[in-house]
């Protein structure tokens, strides 16, 4: 399994396989294949856009999120959001050292 | 939060084997598509306006402009799909029912295509800076196609200016169907 941060970070992305990718979360582990994984990447950027950040701070800030084809669902605060983006982001950055 | 991230693979290793297009490029695309769409979904709000006003040649013309902007987003809807990536079908929203005549119609529709060439514009500047030849090279028949829309949409506004004065019936009849 590698790993693609550095960082100790609440929530990271492991590549399992040739096609299989792993999102460990503070409670639980997500298999994810690379359509779901390419899905979890345009749910994460829609949820943090400025605009729909500042509704989840100002109403629940936590959001629930269905990954992989809705077969898990995932509890995230607005930390472990960001925190997840920021991994992502890593995760799909081409090889050189990046200042986040 | 802020920190250093270094990656152990690079994008040639991990993502590379399942996408050739960049993936901040295929962002821009599904936004490009999402503009097609928005152009198509407005040009049919422009032929049912001059359908309903019996402007003929127009509304012909405005139904098939609607088509081809579909296709165009179709176009990138599957490229995207085809080299790996996720294509998203948009929301449309905000289109607009209420023109004052039939210049002003064609006058938004010129608007309206130089938006599109400034999107394509910005996604080919973001594919050339991330060495994304596939996506170059895809978008090069988009910009020939957007230079002849925009030319298209100044001759018809030409005309207008001919017929300044005529009625609106004959100006709609000296007006192409496509």
């Amino acid at each position: 399994m590698k790993t693609f941060n550095n960082f100790t970070n609440t929530i990271q992305l492991h590549k399992t396989t040739f096609c299989r990718y792993t999102l460990v979360a503070p409670n639980k582990e997500v298999q994810l294949n690379f359509p779901q994984l390419l899905q979890l990447r345009q749910r994460i950027n829609d949820l943090t856009q400025p605009f729909n950040l500042e509704e989840i701070i100002e109403k629940e800030n936590f959001v629930l999120l269905f990954v992989a084809d809705k077969q898990h669902l995932l509890y995230l605060d607005v930390t472990q959001l960001l925190d997840l983006k920021e991994e992502i982001i890593c995760f799909f950055s081409s090889s050189k050292l990046v200042l986040i | 939060m802020s920190y250093f991230c270094i990656k152990a693979f690079t994008m040639e290793t991990i993502i590379r084997k399942q996408m050739i297009i960049h993936p901040e490029v295929m962002d821009l695309l599904n936004s490009q598509i999402a503009l097609e769409m928005h152009a198509s979904a407005s040009y049919l709000a422009m032929a049912s306006w001059c359908d309903q006003r019996e402007l003929v040649n127009s509304k012909a013309f405005f139904y098939k402009q609607a088509e081809e902007e579909r296709e165009h987003a179709m176009k990138i809807f599957e490229f995207v799909n085809d080299n790996g990536g996720a294509a998203v079908s948009p929301e449309v929203h905000n289109i607009n029912n209420d023109f004052d005549d039939l210049r002003s119609v064609y006058e938004t529709s010129l608007e309206q295509e130089i938006n599109v060439t400034q999107s394509i514009f910005k996604v080919f500047k973001k594919a050339r800076k991330e060495d994304d030849f596939v996506t170059e090279i895809f978008l090069q028949w988009f910009v020939t196609e957007q230079a002849e829309e925009e030319d298209k949409f100044r001759s018809l506004i030409d005309i207008f200016d001919l017929m300044e004065g005529m009625p609106l019936k004959m100006i709609d009849e000296r007006l192409p169907k496509e």
